[in-house]
C-alpha cells in the first residue's frame, strides 16, 4: 500500500524531474552525514574483477559519504529478475541492462527520466547504438555504458601457412573463398554456431532487410522478405564451412572454449573473447588476430549489430541521488578510457574513441561500429528475445528446412511476439 | 537386503485386517473413536489457516488480476482497472491457446499411460524377483526418484547434445549413421519425444514403488487358492490383483495425471517451449505469456483455465475418492 | 528338468530385471562420470562410456565458486523447516481425518485434493505482490511459508492412508490402560508412523530442495539468500555451459537427496506401501 501511494506520487512528480520517494530518505541520509550505501546491478562480464575493485576504490575515495555494493547478475532471466526488482519497494539503486531493454522497462514507468541531466553527462557525444535504445517516448532513461559489435577473431598462424592475408579480405566471397581454403583436415574454417542471430542480423541488414518493420503503428516480423533470406542463404553456405552444431548458440558450447582447443580458424565475436580464448590456452598467445566482418563490397564493411549496455535508476530506489552520482562516475570520460582498454569495449562517447585505437580488437570493432544497427526499439522487441524464434529459424534452416517456410513461420511468430506486449 | 527387511516388517499389520478394507474396518474405525466435538477442528485448524492465507488468497488474487488489464505498469504502479472477462475473451479466441490446449492433453495422455504401464510392469516384476534382485532394482528406483529435477534435466541435455552426446555417438556407433551430429532440440517431435521420456523416466520410480507395495499386501494365500483352482494368470491379475491394487493404482494414476499436466520446470529449463511451440504446453505458455510477455493479466487466465481443465479430467476420481469417504462417514 | 527349468523362466525376468536397472541408473551414473572426466575428453566427438582419465577439477570449479557453501546452508534451511512445519500440521490434520468423525470432513479433503492441484507457477506474481506489500520480499521465511503449502496436502494425504493402516485398537487399549488420548498416540502410534514420516518428508524435501522459479523471483536484492537451484543455473552461465563443472555441481547438488534415500531406502519404501494402501 505504501508502495503504491509512493510510486503514484513520485510517477506523477517524475515529470518534474523530482522524486517523492529519494528525496526524503537521501535528505537524511546525507543530512545526517551517515554515508549511504547503494546497491548496484551489473551484469556478467561487463566487467572484469580487477576493474570493478579499481573503480569502486577509486568512486569511494572520491566520495566518502556514499558506499558502493556491486551484485552481479546473470543474463539468464535477467527480464523477470529486472521485472521484480523494479515492482520492489526497495529496488537496486543502480541497473545495468542490455541497451535492447530499456524501453520495455521505461514504457512502465518504473524508471527514473534522466532527460534533464543529458547534457550534464556529455549526451551531445553518446553513440546512437546505445543512445537511441535508452530513451523512449522522447525521454532519456537509460545512460549509455558501453558498446561492443562483432568482429572475426582468426588465428594468425593458420592464415599464415594456408598464406592468406587477412588484411586482405574485404568482400564477402574473398572471406568464403578463404575459408574454404582454410577448412581442411582437423581444422575447421570458421566455427559458426546455427543459432548466433546477431550475426545473421548483420548479415540481414546487408542486404537491406531486417528483423522487423513498422508500419502505422504496427510491427511487423521480416524475415521472410528476399533480402532477409538471403542473409539467411549467406550464414548457411558460411556455416557449413565449420563443425559448429546447427541446434546451439555460441555460448552451448561457449566458443571460445572450442576455439582454445586450437582447430578451429575464426569465430565470430567480439574481441573479449580472444582474452577468453587465451586464458583457456595460454599457447595460443600472440596467435589471435582481428578484422571486421566483411561486408557485400569492399567498400562497405559488414552491418552488425551494436551490443551494449546501459545504467538506470529505478524509481523505486530510495538513493537515487547517490545512484546518479555513481553513474556520472562510471560513464564519465575518465572511466570510460580506462573500461574500453580494459574489456576491449567501445566507450559510450564517439568523441573518445581514440582511446581505444592502440587496441587492434577495438579497431577493428570500430571499422564496424560505422555500420552499426540495433534491433527494433520498442517494448515488445524483449518478447521477440525471451522466447526466440530466430533461433528456430536458424536451426530449421540449417538442418534442411525449407527456407520461405520457415521464413514465414518465423516471421509471423515475431510479429505476434511483438504484439502481445501490451 | 533393506527392501526385504521392509517388506516383512509392513506386512503383519497389514494382513491381519481383511484385505478389502472398505467396509469394515472403515466403518467400525471412526465411531471407536471420540471424535466429536472441537478438537478435530482444531487439528485441522492450522492446516486450513494456511491453505486459506497461502494457496486461497493469491489464488484469489490471480483471479483479480485474471480479470483485470495487469501488465508491468500495473505490477509497478498499482493501478490495473477491471476489464470483465476480456482476457478470457482473448485467451479463448486464440487458435495458439487451442493448440497448446490440445498439445496438453496429447502430452498428458503419452505420459500417463506410459508411467501406469511401465510402472506396473515394474511392480510385478519385483514382486517376482528374487531377494538380490528386487533390492537392486528398489535401489535403482529410489535413486532416480531422488535425482532433483533441474539436476536430471541438465543431464538430460547433455545425454542428448547434438555435438557431444552419448546418445548420438551410440546410436552412430549402432550404425544408424544419420543420429551423427543430429540435434534432437531442433526437431519438434524430436524434443517432445524427449520431454516424454525425461518425465516418464522421473515419474515411473514413485508410482512403480507404490504399486510393488500395494502388491505386497495381496495376501499370497488367495493367489495360492487361486492356483489351485486352476486360474490362468491374466485371470488371476484381473480377479484378485487388481481389485486390491485399484484405490491405489487410482490414486496413482490421478496424481499422474495433476504432475504431467503441471510439468513445467523440465520443459523450461530443456526447451523453453521449443523448438516453435513443440513442447509448449499449459504451464509452460501460462508462464511465458506472464513473465517473458508481462501479460501477467492474460497468463493468469491461461492457469485458470487450466485448473479448469484439470478439475474436469479428475472429477471422476474425485466422485470416486467421495464415495469411498462417504462409506468411512 | 526341475533344476533347469525355474532359471530358464527367470531368465526374461531377470533381464528385465537389468534393463530397469541401467536405464534407471545411467543419466545418474553419466552426470557423476561426466563431472570426473577432464573438459577435453567431454568435449571429445568420441564419447566414452567410462572415462579414461579422472580429475578433480570440476568438482574444485564448483565448490570455489561464489557463495556454495551460503546457498547450501540457505537451501538446507529452508527446505528442512518447511518440511517439519508441513509434518507437523498435516499430522494433526491426518489424525484428525483419520480418526475422527466431524461434520466437513469431506469437504476438508477435498479441499486438500485441490490444493494438490494449485496452479504454482501463476501465483508466483500474486504471492510477490503479497510479499511485497507485507515486507517479505527477499527473505528466507517468505520461501519456507510457500514450500510448506507446495507439500502440505500431499503429505495430509499420504500421512492420513499411514495413520489408517495402525489399529485403533493398539490406541484404545492404551487408552484403556490409563493413558491419555494424547498420550497413547505418542506411545503407541507415533513409533509406527515413523516410516511414514520419513517417506512423505523425503517427498517434501524434494520438492522444497529442487524449487527454482519461486527462489529466483521472491529473492532479488538480497543476494546472500539465495539457494541452490537459482546457483545451479546461474552457475551455467557463469561456466558459460561447461559441462564437467555443471555436472559436478548437479552431482553436489543431487548428493544428499541420493545418499538421504539409500540410507532410507526400506522406509521410503514401507511408507508408501502403508500410506498407498489406504488411498
Amino acid at each position: 500500500m505504501k508502495l503504491r501511494l509512493c510510486a503514484g506520487v513520485s510517477a506523477l512528480l517524475m515529470t518534474a524531474g523530482l522524486s517523492a520517494c529519494s528525496s526524503s530518505s537521501d535528505a537524511s541520509g546525507d543530512g545526517s552525514g551517515k554515508s549511504t550505501t547503494i546497491d548496484v546491478w551489473l551484469m556478467r562480464d561487463s566487467v572484469s574483477a580487477e576493474f570493478q575493485s579499481d573503480f569502486v576504490k577509486g568512486f569511494e575515495a572520491a566520495h566518502p559519504d556514499i558506499r558502493v555494493k556491486v551484485q552481479i547478475q546473470e543474463w539468464d532471466g535477467i527480464g523477470e529478475k529486472v521485472t521484480a526488482a523494479l515492482a520492489s519497494n526497495d529496488a537496486p539503486d543502480v541497473i545495468e541492462t542490455g541497451n535492447t531493454q530499456v524501453a520495455q522497462f521505461a514504457q512502465s514507468g518504473g524508471l527514473l527520466d534522466l532527460s534533464g541531466k543529458a547534457g550534464e553527462l556529455g549526451g551531445q557525444n553518446w553513440l546512437k547504438g546505445l543512445a537511441e535504445p535508452g530513451s523512449y517516448g522522447g525521454k532519456q532513461y537509460g545512460i549509455p555504458y558501453y558498446a561492443a559489435n562483432r568482429v572475426v577473431i582468426y588465428r594468425t598462424d593458420l592464415f599464415k601457412k594456408a598464406g592468406i592475408d587477412a588484411t586482405a579480405i574485404k568482400t564477402r566471397d574473398q572471406w568464403i573463398a578463404a575459408t574454404e581454403k582454410l577448412n581442411t583436415g582437423g581444422t575447421q574454417g570458421i566455427y559458426l554456431p546455427g543459432q548466433n542471430w546477431y550475426t545473421l542480423a548483420g548479415f540481414v541488414w546487408d542486404e537491406g532487410g531486417d528483423l522487423a518493420t513498422e508500419s502505422g503503428g504496427k510491427w511487423k516480423g521480416s524475415l521472410d522478405t528476399p533480402e532477409a533470406i538471403r542473409g539467411m542463404e549467406f550464414y548457411q553456405k558460411l556455416q557449413a564451412l565449420g563443425r559448429g552444431p546447427k541446434d546451439a548458440d555460441e555460448a552451448n558450447p561457449p566458443q571460445a572454449d572450442v576455439m582454445a582447443k586450437g582447430k578451429v580458424a575464426q569465430v565470430v565475436s567480439t574481441p573479449g573473447g580472444a582474452n577468453v580464448v587465451i586464458q583457456s590456452n595460454p599457447a595460443l598467445k600472440g596467435k589471435l588476430g582481428f578484422f571486421p566482418i566483411p561486408g557485400k563490397t569492399a567498400g562497405t564493411p559488414g552491418a552488425v549489430f551494436t551490443g551494449g549496455s546501459d545504467l538506470v535508476i529505478p524509481t523505486a530506489s530510495t538513493k537515487q541521488d547517490a545512484a546518479y552520482t555513481f553513474i556520472r562516475e562510471l560513464t564519465g570520460d575518465t572511466w570510460q578510457k580506462k573500461l574500453a582498454l580494459a574489456m576491449s569495449y567501445v566507450p559510450n562517447k564517439t568523441t573518445l574513441a581514440s582511446a581505444v585505437a592502440s587496441d587492434p580488437g577495438a579497431a577493428a570493432m570500430a571499422v564496424g561500429a560505422a555500420e552499426g544497427h540495433a534491433t527494433p526499439n520498442t517494448p515488445g522487441w524483449a518478447a521477440v528475445e525471451a522466447k526466440n524464434p530466430i533461433k528456430d529459424y536458424m536451426t530449421a534452416v540449417l538442418t534442411g528446412g525449407d527456407v520461405h517456410k520457415a521464413a514465414t513461420t518465423a516471421s509471423e511468430a515475431i510479429t505476434a511476439a511483438m504484439n502481445s506486449g501490451s | 537386503m533393506p527392501a526385504v527387511r521392509e517388506q516383512t516388517v509392513s506386512r503383519p499389520p497389514l494382513t491381519t485386517r481383511p484385505p478389502r478394507r472398505s467396509s469394515g474396518t472403515g466403518r467400525r474405525r471412526p465411531s471407536t473413536a471420540v471424535g466429536r466435538g472441537i478438537w478435530p477442528y482444531v487439528l485441522i485448524a492450522p492446516a486450513v489457516l494456511g491453505t486459506l492465507y497461502l494457496l486461497v488468497y493469491p489464488l484469489v488474487r490471480a483471479v483479480v488480476i485474471s480479470l483485470q488489464d495487469f501488465g508491468l505498469r500495473q505490477l509497478i504502479l498499482g493501478d490495473a482497472r477491471f476489464v470483465g472477462f476480456r482476457n478470457y475473451e482473448t485467451l479463448l479466441g486464440d487458435d495458439r491457446f487451442w493448440e497448446v490446449v490440445r498439445r496438453t492433453f496429447l502430452f498428458m495422455a503419452v505420459n500417463v499411460v506410459l508411467i501406469m504401464v511401465l510402472s506396473t510392469l515394474v511392480a510385478l516384476m519385483v514382486e517376482r524377483l528374487g531377494r538380490f534382485g528386487r533390492t537392486t532394482v528398489l535401489s535403482a528406483l529410489v535413486l532416480t526418484w531422488a535425482m532433483p529435477v533441474i539436476a536430471a534435466t541438465t543431464v538430460f541435455q547433455w545425454l542428448f547434445h547434438s555435438e557431444f552426446g552419448i546418445v548420438n555417438a551410440v546410436l552412430t556407433d549402432l550404425g544408424f549413421e544419420s543420429f551423427h551430429r543430429y540435434p534432437w532440440f531442433a526437431h519438434g517431435p524430436a524434443a517432445f519425444a524427449i520431454v516424454v521420456v525425461l518425465v516418464v523416466w522421473q515419474s515411473v520410480p514413485f508410482a512403480a514403488i507404490t504399486l510393488y507395495s500395494a502388491l505386497t499386501t495381496v495376501p499370497t494365500e488367495l493367489y495360492e487358492s487361486a492356483r489351485l483352482d486352476g486360474a490362468s494368470g491374466p485371470r488371476i491379475f484381473r480377479s484378485i490383483t487388481l481389485p486390491i491394487v485399484r484405490p491405489i493404482f487410482l490414486l496413482v494414476l490421478s496424481l499422474e495425471v495433476i504432475w504431467t499436466f503441471k510439468a513445467f520446470v523440465q520443459i523450461w529449463v530443456m526447451t523453453n517451449g521449443g523448438p516453435g511451440d513443440a513442447t509448449t504446453i499449459l504451464p509452460v505458455y501460462a508462464v511465458q505469456t506472464a513473465l517473458s510477455s508481462q501479460r501477467y493479466d492474460l497468463g493468469s487466465a491461461a492457469s485458470m483455465v487450466t485448473v479448469v481443465l484439470m478439475s474436469g479430467v479428475l472429477v471422476l476420481y474425485f466422485r470416486q475418492m467421495f464415495r469411498q469417504e462417504d462409506e468411512l462417514a | 528338468m526341475s533344476t533347469t527349468r525355474p532359471r530358464v523362466r527367470r531368465l526374461p525376468l531377470n533381464a528385465a530385471a537389468v534393463v530397469t536397472v541401467v536405464v534407471c541408473l545411467f543419466p545418474v551414473y553419466w552426470m557423476v562420470a561426466t563431472a570426473f572426466t577432464p573438459t577435453r575428453d567431454i568435449q571429445s566427438d568420441n564419447p566414452r562410456i567410462i572415462p579414461e582419465t579422472w580429475t578433480l577439477d570440476h568438482f574444485r570449479t564448483a565448490v570455489g565458486a561464489a557463495g556454495f557453501g551460503l546457498f547450501w546452508r540457505n537451501s538446507i534451511l529452508v527446505t528442512l523447516s518447511a518440511v517439519l512445519l508441513a509434518l507437523v500440521i498435516a499430522l494433526g490434520a491426518a489424525y484428525a481425518v483419520a480418526r475422527m468423525r466431524w461434520r466437513g470432513r469431506r469437504q476438508f479433503m477435498l479441499m486438500v485434493f485441490i490444493a494438490q492441484m494449485a496452479p504454482w507457477e501463476s501465483l508466483i506474481i500474486p504471492v510477490y505482490i503479497i510479499s511485497r506489500d507485507t515486507g517479505m520480499l527477499d527473505r528466507l521465511p517468505t520461501l519456507t511459508l510457500v514450500y510448506f503449502m507446495m507439500t502440505l496436502p500431499f503429505t495430509v494425504i499420504v500421512l492420513r492412508g499411514f495413520i489408517g493402516t495402525i489399529p485403533p485398537e493398539l490406541e484404545e487399549s492404551a487408552q484403556v490402560d490409563g493413558c491419555t488420548r494424547l498420550g497413547a498416540f505418542r506411545h503407541i502410534a507415533f513409533p509406527l508412523l515413523a516410516p511414514g514420516l520419513m517417506a512423505t518428508s523425503l517427498f517434501g524435501y524434494i520438492t522444497a530442495w529442487n524449487e527454482f522459479a519461486y527462489a529466483n523471483f521472491l529473492i532479488i536484492k538480497q543476494q546472500d539468500h539465495r539457494t541452490l537451484p537459482v546457483w545451479l543455473s546461474s552457475f551455467q552461465n557463469v561456466f558459460g555451459t561447461d559441462w564437467g563443472a555443471t555436472m559436478a555441481a548437479s552431482t553436489l547438488f543431487a548428493a544428499p537427496a541420493l545418499v538421504v534415500f539409500l540410507l532410507l531406502q526400506r522406509h521410503v519404501t514401507a511408507g508408501f506401501a502403508a500410506g498407498a494402501v489406504k488411498g
